[in-house]
C-alpha cells in the first residue's frame, strides 16, 4: 500500500518535472543546446517554406509546405528534372522551379515539346496541355534552366529561365 | 545586502539606457531600412484609400528620392533619370491601376562603401489585385543606393536585378 502510493506520487512528480521544470543549470544548458541547434538547422540547413503560386502545379500546390535540404545542393551539382528553389536577396522568399537543362545545353519550346540541344525531352511530370514556343538559346556557364512544371498557363505569364548555380538554396524535402 | 540592492536597482537602469540609446539614436542601417518601409507603406493601397490619401502618398514617394534618380526596370520600360515629380507621377498613375497593392521588402543587405551613400540588396514582393480583378503577386530582386542628403537617406538608384534570364 505504502509502495503504491510513493510510486504514484513518484510518477506525479515525474509529469510536473516534464511540464513544469525546474530551472537548473543543466537545464539551462539543455534548453540553450537545443535551441541553437533548431535554429542553426531550421535557418541553414532544412529552411521551410510554404508555397505560393501556381507555377509548379500539379507537382506542388498552392498553400503547400515544405522545406528546403539545402545538403542536397551543397556537396553535388543540380541535376536535369531536380526540382530546387532559386534565392532572391536571400531566403526568405524563393522561387521553386525544375531544372530542365544544363549549363551549355540549348533550350527550346516547339508546340509546347520541351527541346534540349535539338532532342525532344520527355517530361513525366507535365500534365497540362501546353502550346508555348521559345526560340533556341544556349545555357551559360556555371548556369542551368528552370521552368514550373506547370506549362498550362500562358508562356508570357510564367516566370522562367536561366539562373546562376549559386542562387540554387536547395531541393524539396518532399 | 546593500550590493545585491545596488545592482538590481542599476541593472535595470543600465538596460533601459541601452534601449533608450536605441530607439534615440538609431544607426545608420535603421534610418536606411525606414525610408524602405516608407516607401512600402505609401506605395501600398487600400481598396477605401480615398483622393486625399492617394494624393498625398504620391507627393510623400517623390520626397524619399534624391534628384534626379536613376530607375533600371526594364521589364516596365523604366530606364534612365528621373526628377523627384516625374517619380510621383509615375508612382500615382501606376497605382491607379490597382485597387489594392502590397509592397514588402526581405532580405536586407546593407553595405556602406562611402561615408554618404549605402548599397542595399534586397528582395521587393508587390502583391494586390488590379482595378480589373486580376491578383498580382511579382518578386524580385533589387540593387539601391541611398545617398545621405541633409541628414536624409535618399533613393539615388534603384535597379532590377534579373535573377531568371528568359
Amino acid at each position: 500500500m505504502g509502495g503504491e502510493s510513493f510510486n504514484r506520487m513518484a510518477t506525479h512528480h515525474k509529469i510536473r518535472q516534464f511540464f513544469f521544470p525546474s530551472l537548473t543549470p543543466k537545464f539551462l544548458i539543455r534548453v540553450s543546446l537545443v535551441t541553437i541547434s533548431a535554429y542553426l538547422f531550421f535557418g541553414y540547413l532544412c529552411i521551410p517554406f510554404t508555397i505560393q503560386g501556381i507555377s509548379m502545379e500539379p507537382t506542388y500546390h498552392h498553400g503547400g509546405f515544405n522545406f528546403c535540404w539545402r545538403l542536397r545542393i551543397l556537396f553535388s551539382e543540380p541535376r536535369r528534372f531536380d526540382v530546387v528553389a532559386v534565392r532572391f536577396a536571400g531566403s526568405k522568399v524563393m522561387l521553386l522551379k525544375r531544372v530542365v537543362a544544363l549549363e551549355d545545353e540549348q533550350v527550346e519550346f516547339r508546340d509546347g515539346k520541351l527541346l534540349i540541344d535539338g532532342k525532344e525531352i520527355e517530361e513525366p511530370y507535365i500534365h497540362y496541355p501546353c502550346d508555348w514556343n521559345l526560340s533556341p538559346r544556349r545555357v551559360e556557364k556555371d548556369c542551368v534552366y528552370v521552368i514550373g512544371d506547370n506549362r498550362g498557363m500562358p508562356i508570357e505569364n510564367h516566370h522562367f529561365g536561366q539562373t546562376s548555380k549559386v542562387r540554387i538554396m536547395g531541393t524539396p524535402l518532399w | 545586502m546593500v550590493k545585491i540592492k545596488y545592482l538590481l536597482i542599476g541593472v535595470p537602469v543600465v538596460i533601459i539606457g541601452i534601449v533608450v540609446a536605441f530607439i534615440v539614436f538609431p544607426s545608420e542601417e535603421k534610418k536606411v531600412k525606414k525610408q524602405f518601409n516608407l516607401l512600402s507603406e505609401w506605395v501600398s493601397k487600400s481598396p477605401e484609400e480615398n483622393a486625399f490619401t492617394m494624393l498625398q502618398k504620391m507627393k510623400n514617394i517623390g520626397t524619399l528620392f534624391d534628384e534626379p534618380s536613376e530607375l533600371k526596370v526594364p521589364s516596365q520600360s523604366l530606364s534612365g533619370s528621373y526628377k523627384r515629380e516625374e517619380i510621383s507621377t509615375y508612382a500615382g498613375s501606376a497605382r491607379s491601376y490597382f485597387s489594392q497593392l502590397h509592397l514588402k521588402f526581405y532580405d536586407f543587405h546593407i553595405l556602406f562603401p562611402e561615408k554618404e551613400s549605402a548599397k542595399v540588396t534586397l528582395t521587393s514582393r508587390l502583391t494586390g489585385k488590379s482595378t480589373a480583378g486580376e491578383q498580382v503577386d511579382e518578386t524580385r530582386e533589387l540593387e539601391c543606393v541611398l545617398k545621405k542628403k541633409e541628414r536624409k537617406w535618399l533613393f539615388s538608384t534603384i535597379e532590377v536585378v534579373e535573377v531568371l534570364k528568359k
